[in-house]
């Protein structure tokens, strides 16, 4: 058995946990997807979440509290859309979420959706960083990382992507 | 609001693990030092604030508002 173990009917299936959803209804989650934010994200609290994709191709993901229905943010690999992104933690920081270097941890960012796309805007100065089964939103030490970036702005400046 | 007075040097302490020191008053400025568990992030007030608002809005987002198929931006050169 893997640790990552896709879920299976065998009589070793792993433990799946019900997540009540205000947006998706009820979904069944496997026990090892579950996350845990020892502190929340910053400002809302929340203390367990999953990750919930459509298909990993999928460009966003929810990030969705295990205990709130209502609670649930997209994120975003920020690469996809930034690729100069840079995240940078203090020392204190670092050693809170138990690494030496983000490198070791999974990164997202929140995003912040719009009626069109070019409002659609990602928050690069608390990025989510997910190492092991645990998450932590911190704040980027990196000069440039904006609270709210366009996620689409290269579309405006590129005419020959307009449609 | 508790009001308390420091010098320099001095301490205050908010329960039994989190140490504040003031350690430089340089005109309007003043450098604090704090010392707390690793499990309690420290946050400047304004930037809390502002990851407050966002994530309230990012919270607010509305899943049919995402796109399925993302126009991804191309590389510059």
């Amino acid at each position: 058995m893997s640790d990552h173990a896709h879920p299976s009917h065998g009589d070793d299936a792993p433990m799946a946990v019900t997540l009540q959803s205000t947006r998706f209804g009820e979904l069944q989650i496997p026990e090892e997807a579950v996350l845990d934010f020892p502190s929340g994200l910053i400002g809302l609290g929340g203390r367990t979440f999953a990750l919930l994709a459509r298909s990993d191709e999928s460009a966003f993901v929810w990030l969705h509290s295990m205990d709130d229905p209502d609670l649930a943010i997209p994120v975003t690999n920020p690469w996809r859309f930034f690729e100069d992104y840079a995240v940078e933690l203090g020392d204190d920081e670092a050693e809170r979420l138990g690494i030496e270097d983000p490198s070791e941890a999974v990164v997202y960012v929140t995003i912040r959706s719009a009626a069109a796309l070019e409002d659609f805007c990602a928050n690069l100065r608390a990025p989510i960083l997910v190492v092991g089964n645990t998450g932590h939103q911190v704040i980027n030490q990196a000069p440039v990382a904006p609270v709210r970036a366009r996620l689409f702005s290269s579309l405006d400046e590129e005419p020959s992507r307009a449609a | 609001m508790l009001i308390i007075t420091r010098r320099p040097g001095e301490k205050i302490m908010v329960g039994d693990d989190v140490v504040v020191e003031v350690i430089e008053v340089s005109g309007s400025s003043v450098r604090i030092g704090i010392a707390a568990p690793k499990s309690i992030p420290v946050y400047r007030e304004e930037i809390w604030t502002a990851v407050q608002a966002e994530n309230r809005a990012a919270a607010a987002s509305d899943a049919a508002q995402l796109p399925e198929d993302v126009p991804t931006p191309s590389k510059k050169s």
